[in-house]
């Protein structure tokens, strides 16, 4: 059982991480810019300094957390599953062809469909990597990676001919009409419905995997599989359970980027939102709160790098290194290790 | 119309020297992804390696005039970046696997970076006065009608390529070094007790990534295009890992992969360029990714019937 010492070290430890990342960014900034100073406030400040600016944040956070959820939860049972991307397309996809070809249904109707039909997508191709990892033990990394250009080929195909549009030469479906488009919440800024989604996953992801059988048993199975199995938990069924959940989030987040903000199906429409969500995930160290936070923070920081790029002569790749230096440092156990080594030391000297 | 493009292609051997120069890239990344493997880490890293190599091999190679300097350099990189990886996941103790996702953000944003920063354009950088890897022509042979077209006018890189596949034979299979890279491996712990330097080798296996994606992405920049595209590796790193498994981690299956992958994308690009093809041409690129998946289900498979008998 974790103290709740011990996580407090860990969110002290993240921090510090997320400190070390963001002083390397900069110092590149201050090694490459000309103007330095102007670089790192346009970073910092201007995503906060207008309610415009919040809304981004917000919507860019939209799917962060919808794929750091998906993530979280095949994470946790132990499956490095890098599929959320692939999940993604497929998942909104079906989503989108529902909104798109079953007209003249009542919103209230329609929408849940929707939902219900990008859930679904997801859920169906994370269970090919899913089946081929618990009968078969067949790398789940790899696989999945291979079905996320699978998926992208294949909608690719589709919208660039049965399902394209009619307006124009772009691959794209027919727009999605206006009635099921999320609504914007906040007057006077472009943040749309999806962040009352993003949250109500947030708390279902909390209670299915810290309060139900299921989740302490996908739990279980990611911490100790064969003590799971001795255990009497049917693992190759948990692990089926787990990816087809997470793929069904990253269905989730496709659809939702395409009802608050692409307004239909585009191909590549994503460009990496489920490998957003592996960073959001390892920042968050799978836990749905953590995520939530992670999210807005990982949002914060790429609104920041457009508006360095308005703002300054950075390009807003700098983000780059702030995010890659994130991952590694959090993901570091030699650092956490010592932290608790150096904390378990001075806990011995108080004791005597 | 597309077969009739097809088969004139075939015929002349135009196909054969444009599958060469396909599969040349995931070839040298594949063994790069092979030795890394056998070390025992998964370097999912390439892609990211490749891009800083193909950055820094086209910004050396034109800046200076020599294509030499400009594959070296970028070579460099790669390794540098690859003891990189070794210091994050072997000291630091990161996943491997975070650490090559990691690599792979970094190379894709990276060169966008110091493209923006050091020739202040996006999305692409084609230099006025490229220096591009020589293409070898054979005196004699060359004129001889059907064996100068297989033989002669290839890219330097495709030979280095294929000599790499022997050397990765020998430097495997053949040398002390590759007992103790296979050992460690398998079984670090057993290596370890056998006084093999396990940390030692793993750096050197990564560094070995490093040099052969690092030979893949000059050759992209600086033999294929004459130009830097962002992204322009386009999953060719990810392609590589697939052929090491299907060729089954060996270099002579790698190289019959490479072929395999390297046909079915060298016919996408004729479907792409011949209208009203029959088949779309994302299904033919979508032809590696299903095998692969296939041959891993295959292998799977097998081990699992291997297990049983055993038992």
């Amino acid at each position: 059982m974790k103290s709740s010492r011990m996580v407090v070290l860990e969110v002290s430890g993240i921090l510090m991480a997320v400190i070390t990342a963001l002083l390397c960014g900069f110092v590149v900034i201050f090694l490459t810019s000309s103007e330095p100073f102007a670089a790192v406030s346009a970073l910092f400040l201007d995503p906060l300094s207008s309610w415009f600016n919040v809304g981004t944040i917000l919507n860019k956070a939209v799917p962060l957390i919808l794929t750091g959820l998906a993530l979280s939860v095949v994470f946790q049972s132990g499956v490095f599953s890098m599929g959320a991307e692939g999940q993604l397309y497929i998942g909104s996809f079906l989503g989108a062809l529902t909104a798109v070809y079953l007209p003249g249904l009542s919103p209230w109707i329609h929408l849940p469909l929707v939902v219900l039909a990008a859930l679904i997508g997801g859920a169906l191709f994370g269970a090919i990597p899913g089946l081929l990892k618990a009968y078969l033990n067949a790398n789940e990394i790899v696989t999945t990676l291979m079905l996320n250009f699978v998926a992208i080929l294949l909608t690719s195909y589709f919208v660039n001919n049965q399902f394209k549009s009619h307006g124009g030469g772009y691959a794209k479906m027919e727009n999605i009409d206006k009635n099921i488009l999320l609504a914007k919440i906040i007057p006077g800024t472009s943040a749309h419905a999806g962040i009352l989604i993003a949250l109500a996953a947030v708390v279902v992801v909390y209670l299915l995997l810290y309060k139900t059988s299921i989740g302490y048993e996908l739990r279980m199975v990611g911490k100790n599989g064969h003590f799971a199995r001795y255990g009497g938990i049917a693992t190759r069924k948990i692990i089926v359970i787990s990816v087809m959940i997470s793929g069904a989030l990253a269905g989730l987040a496709g659809i939702v980027e395409i009802l608050g903000i692409q307004q239909t199906f585009k191909q590549n429409f994503s460009a990496g939102l489920g490998f957003d969500g592996i960073i959001i995930a390892l920042l968050a160290r799978n836990h749905p709160v953590g995520v939530l936070v992670a999210g807005l923070f990982y949002a914060y920081i790429q609104v920041g790098a457009q508006t360095m790029q308005y703002g300054s002569d950075m390009p807003r790749e700098v983000a780059v290194i702030i995010q890659v230096m994130l991952v590694l440092l959090v993901t570091a156990q030699a650092i956490f290790t010592f932290i608790k080594q150096r904390y378990a030391k001075t806990e011995q000297k108080a004791v005597k | 119309m597309v077969w009739q493009t097809i088969w004139s292609q075939i015929i002349d051997l135009s196909l054969f020297a444009v599958l060469l120069r396909v599969m040349t890239p995931i070839l040298l990344a594949a063994l790069g992804g092979l030795i890394s493997d056998i070390g025992g880490a998964i370097n999912i890293g390439l892609e990211g390696l490749m891009l800083m190599s193909a950055f820094t091999s086209i910004a050396v190679g034109s800046s200076t005039g020599n294509w030499a300097l400009g594959v070296l350099a970028g070579v460099g990189v790669s390794v540098l970046i690859s003891y990189g990886m070794g210091f994050f996941s072997l000291k630091m103790k990161v996943d491997i696997i975070i650490t090559g996702f990691a690599v792979n953000i970094f190379g894709s944003g990276f060169t966008i970076f110091l493209m923006s920063k050091i020739f202040g354009v996006t999305g692409n950088y084609s230099p006025s006065k490229a220096a591009p890897i020589p293409t070898v022509n054979i005196p004699f042979i060359e004129d001889v009608p059907l064996l100068g077209k297989l033989l002669s006018g290839h890219n330097l890189m495709v030979w280095i390529a294929i000599l790499a596949v022997v050397f990765c034979m020998v430097l495997i299979y053949r040398t002390p070094y590759g007992v103790h890279l296979r050992s460690v491996g398998e079984a670090p712990q057993a290596a370890q007790s056998l006084g093999i330097p396990v940390t030692r080798i793993q750096y050197s296996a990564l560094a070995w990534s490093g040099v052969f994606a690092g030979l893949a992405g000059a050759f992209m920049s600086n033999g294929l295009t004459n130009m830097f595209v962002k992204d322009m590796t386009g999953g060719t790193g990810f392609l590589a890992l697939a052929v090491v498994l299907l060729g089954n981690r060996n270099p002579i299956g790698i190289l019959f992969g490479s072929l395999i992958f390297g046909l079915a994308s060298a016919l996408a690009t004729i479907v792409q360029t011949v209208p009203d093809a029959p088949i779309p041409s994302q299904f033919i690129q979508m032809i590696p990714y299903v095998v692969t998946i296939a041959a891993l289900v295959f292998f799977a498979m097998r081990q699992k019937r291997k297990l049983a008998t055993l038992t």
